[in-house]
């Protein structure tokens, strides 16, 4: 396995109601190609706001972040916007699907964002191969309120995919499934990583964070 | 992100949101659609306006720039003028006079040359108690009344008139003895309508004229008039009839093209020599386009200040929709810039939806005015609509306030979309 994402020394506090919080210290973090690895930790530990700063959501405020070695600690917007569109994919507790939009289009909002333009033939293979790797292919033109809970997030997943990126992100993808559902989209997920993709998943189910290949836990800022 | 992927990007997720929000979108339109209309209406009213004033104006006092002298037409002067003015195509002379067509002897059907549709004094009314005049006591009959404007070469040169069939005047050729005449559209009615016989009597005249119509043009006169070669009447009338001095002296409208001062003085020498006051061959220059253009250009700008106001109130329509969108929406759009959509993006997909909105109700509203406008056209049958067709300029304002419309409603919404914080996603 060869080194993806190398967090060293990561630092972020976070200001709110005139009181600053000192969420992350000192997080290092090594992620390899195909590699899962699982965060788990009390609310308010900072899962979040880890998951925050390798999505390029946000910049930390100590340390140093390099994705295939390259330093994006302090990458513009722009750029990081473009990382995002092609290196990244997010998978959210809550679905996040677009309910004016069909499965197949909400899977496609990944694909027209700006970053380049596919045909619509080379979207719907795209789109197509994704909702078949996560076996919803079949629901590709429902709208999200008439799928179940576990059909979304497999559509999200399919979202996720459908860029083919390098690095999958979740954050508490089963939280708001039952067991049976979140085993499949933890299957999924880990699908993804068999495919070469590396995998960091935020859980508070520790059965689940045990299906990955790495547990490390947030305690009071720190990785261990 | 390429210009293209950006753009197309911006207009299919665009027309998703709108396509998600019908309703809402719908009624943010009604009152664009109302200030749209507004200025569409003000600007095909102010060209339909402008058509029909100033080509009408063009018609009957000439091009702006035209040289225009006016001569008291009685003893040799009207020698004078045709002479100075014979051969030359920078200035024409126009002698009116008054002439009857069809049977002679009788009351024409519009004694006076009055317009045809014009309700004519009944036969009571012809001897009042004072009396009867020799002319009141003809018998109504087959003939109508004309003024006729005898011209020593082409007037159309100043007064662009429409030849609406055959043809104008020939001045290259020999005279006539039987003069060739052109009708404009009022007189030909007359003509069409009474079937009138081909003679025309003109006051003042050797002999009853056999006249040959060759064309039929516009000229913006709502009389009956007729145009005659001047060469061609002169074997018929060779003086000008006697002045009637209870209505008093007529007089011989030259126009001069500009620049031709030099035939203006020239002509205005020999009339003074020949004892005309030179007050009264005192030379004015036409500006009555421009002067009805200003005209119209205040009003036309008054209006569309108060159609202004009322696209201010669709543009406020679509800015409070377009907030209360983009409110709603945060989740989207965060979630559109967790997937790489650019800030830019967004902001572009917001103004792309207030654009597509705004051209939407634009090309309503220019139905909306095409339609009115023959409804209108057909229903008041004023002729200034009769006929008319949408002006292309009011089809361009209405796109403009639009588009106008759309990038003020949209921009503030747009620049909030693109300052959503993509961690907003996190929190959903």
């Amino acid at each position: 396995m060869t080194g993806l994402i190398r967090l060293s020394g990561i630092g972020k506090t976070l200001t709110g109601q005139g009181e600053s919080r000192a969420v992350l210290s000192g997080v290092d973090l090594t992620l390899h190609r195909g590699q899962s690895v699982a965060v788990v930790g009390r609310s308010g530990s900072g899962k979040s706001t880890l998951l925050s700063l390798l999505g390029l959501f946000d910049r930390p405020d100590d340390g140093t972040y390099l994705l295939r070695d390259r330093d994006i600690t302090r990458i513009p917007e722009r750029r990081a916007a473009a990382l995002r569109s092609a290196g990244f994919g997010f998978v959210f507790q809550r679905f996040l699907l677009l309910n004016h939009l069909t499965a197949a289009q909400n899977v496609a909002m990944a694909l027209v964002n700006g970053q380049g333009w596919l045909s619509r033939r080379q979207r719907g293979a795209k789109v197509a191969a994704a909702l078949d790797a996560v076996g919803v292919a079949h629901l590709a033109g429902h709208r999200p309120p008439r799928l179940s809970g576990g059909e979304q997030q497999r559509v999200a997943i399919a979202r996720a995919l459908v860029r083919e990126p390098e690095v999958l992100l979740a954050d508490e993808p089963t939280g708001a499934l039952d067991a049976e559902t979140g085993d499949l989209v933890v299957e999924a997920l880990r699908g993804a990583t068999r495919r070469g993709c590396g995998l960091v998943l935020v859980t508070h189910d520790r059965e689940h964070a045990r299906k990955m290949d790495t547990v490390l836990e947030l305690v009071e800022g720190r990785l261990t | 992100m390429t210009l293209s992927g950006g753009f197309r990007s911006a207009l299919v997720i665009g027309v998703q949101g709108i396509r998600a929000h019908k309703l809402r979108t719908f009624l943010s339109t009604v009152s664009l659609f109302l200030g749209v209309l507004a200025v569409l209406t003000v600007q095909a009213g102010a060209e339909i306006a402008e058509r029909a004033l100033v080509g009408g104006v063009e018609l009957t006092r000439g091009r702006d720039g035209t040289h225009v002298m006016r001569v008291p037409e009685r003893g040799t002067t009207p020698e004078i003028v045709e002479r100075t003015l014979a051969g030359r195509a920078d200035g024409v002379a126009i002698t009116s006079t008054s002439a009857v067509i069809g049977e002679p002897g009788v009351r024409p059907v519009n004694d006076g040359g009055t317009p045809f549709d014009q309700p004519r004094a009944g036969s009571r009314d012809r001897c009042p108690d004072e009396g009867c005049g020799p002319d009141d006591r003809r018998a109504d009959g087959r003939a109508i009344e004309v003024e006729l404007r005898a011209v020593t070469g082409d007037v159309r040169v100043f007064r662009p008139f429409r030849t609406v069939s055959g043809r104008w005047l020939d001045f290259t050729t020999a005279p006539s003895l039987a003069p060739g005449v052109v009708l404009n559209e009022e007189a030909a009615k007359g003509l069409t309508r009474y079937r009138v016989p081909a003679e025309m009597a003109v006051a003042g005249a050797s002999a009853h004229l056999t006249p040959r119509v060759v064309g039929v043009v516009v000229d913006g006169e709502a009389e009956p008039t007729a145009y005659v070669r001047t060469d061609e009447l002169r074997t018929w009338l060779p003086t000008s009839p006697e002045v009637d001095p209870a209505v008093g002296g007529s007089s011989i409208e030259v126009l001069f093209t500009p620049g031709s001062d030099e035939l203006a003085r020239t002509l205005s020498a020999r009339l003074v020599a020949a004892g005309v006051d030179a007050e009264q061959v005192r030379v004015h220059t036409v500006d009555a386009r421009e002067n009805m253009e200003n005209q119209l250009a205040l009003m036309r700008w008054i209006f569309l200040g108060m159609a202004a106001l009322v696209l201010l109130i669709g543009v406020a329509g679509i800015l409070n929709v377009g907030l209360a969108t983009v409110g709603e929406r945060v989740e989207e759009f965060a979630l559109r810039r967790a997937v790489g959509t650019p800030r830019l993006l967004l902001a572009a997909i917001v103004l792309a939806e207030t654009l597509l909105t705004g051209l939407v109700t634009a090309g309503a509203a220019i139905g909306t005015g095409v339609v009115g406008l023959r409804v209108s056209g057909s229903l008041i049958g004023h002729p200034a609509l009769v006929g008319v067709g949408f002006p292309w300029q009011a089809a361009v304002a209405g796109v403009a306030a639009g588009l106008v419309a759309g990038v003020l409603g949209g921009l503030v919404p747009a620049i909030r979309a693109a300052r959503i914080p993509i961690s907003a996603v996190m929190r959903a």
